[in-house]
């Protein structure tokens, strides 16, 4: 698994913990680089709402932003969500594993061994 | 996986008593036969004091070499029903820090014994829980839907 500081998931949960930012992720899901504006017309909320969204996805480092002149492009990075979605299934999978494990144990050990 | 997908949980019946479940966590010889995801990836008990307020460090020697460090303290206790944990990756790992809690239940069930291991607090989650409930179940939407965006 790639270097991700703990920080760096606590601020993807965080910023999947809004409506309005995974409808975002959602319209950048495509992959095209998307301006402020456009974004804003799609949410029907102030550009100030809009940009302090962008923001926190920004820092999540889930969105990376160009400038060009005055318009700010948007464009989704995808490995945070990756990485957090792997974080979860690490322990899905730790436990799964030690339960079968378990369960041998519990079949192989002789009743007079056990308490 | 349950529907609420903020945590992790794993749910087992053992045809045992709920005893013996229970000196599956309690007792030092039995866990280190178990407490590994698979049987390639071997457990050494660095510590082990079993009782509440006690700490365990569990050293997992990985098939390419490298060894993981768990390590945390029982927060409850009650036999033969129920165990509490912390849970903390030691560094260098990359999500080494993160302070996660287990919760094993152990029922009587039908003549054996019903097990249900719950892992909770994975990136803090029950703080951001309060502002939006199923943001496990969006991210795994948007997982789907990246992969199939990125192979169209």
């Amino acid at each position: 698994m790639a270097m991700q500081h703990p920080s760096t998931l606590d601020r993807t949960f965080r910023a999947l913990a809004d409506g309005t930012r995974r409808s975002m992720i959602q319209a950048l899901a495509r992959g095209q680089a998307r301006s402020a504006g456009e974004l804003g017309r799609r949410f029907r909320s102030a550009q100030p709402t809009i940009s302090k969204h962008l923001k926190v996805l920004e820092r999540a480092q889930l969105v990376e932003r160009t400038i060009e002149g005055r318009v700010h492009r948007f464009r989704l990075r995808p490995r945070p969500l990756r990485e957090a979605g792997g974080w979860i299934a690490r322990h899905q999978a730790f436990w799964e594993g030690a339960v079968a494990q378990l369960e041998r144990l519990l079949s192989e050990v002789p009743r007079d061994e056990r308490r | 996986m349950s529907a609420d997908r903020s945590h992790v949980e794993v749910r087992r019946r053992f045809a045992v008593e709920p005893e013996e479940v229970f000196a599956a966590f309690a007792e030092p010889e039995l866990v280190g036969r178990w407490l590994s995801p698979s049987p390639d990836i071997a457990l050494s008990l660095l510590q082990f004091d079993f009782r509440v307020g006690g700490a365990y460090r569990f050293a997992y020697r990985l098939p390419e070499g490298r060894t993981v460090i768990v390590a945390g303290s029982y927060l409850s206790i009650v036999p033969p029903s129920r165990i509490v944990f912390s849970w903390i990756i030691e560094p260098p790992d990359e999500h080494a820090g993160i302070e996660s809690e287990v919760t094993v239940t152990i029922a009587r069930d039908r003549g054996g014994a019903e097990l249900v291991i719950r892992h909770e607090k994975l990136a803090r989650i029950d703080a951001i829980k309060r502002h939006a409930g199923g943001w496990r179940g969006a991210l795994e939407q948007l997982a789907a839907m990246l992969a199939a965006a990125k192979g169209s």
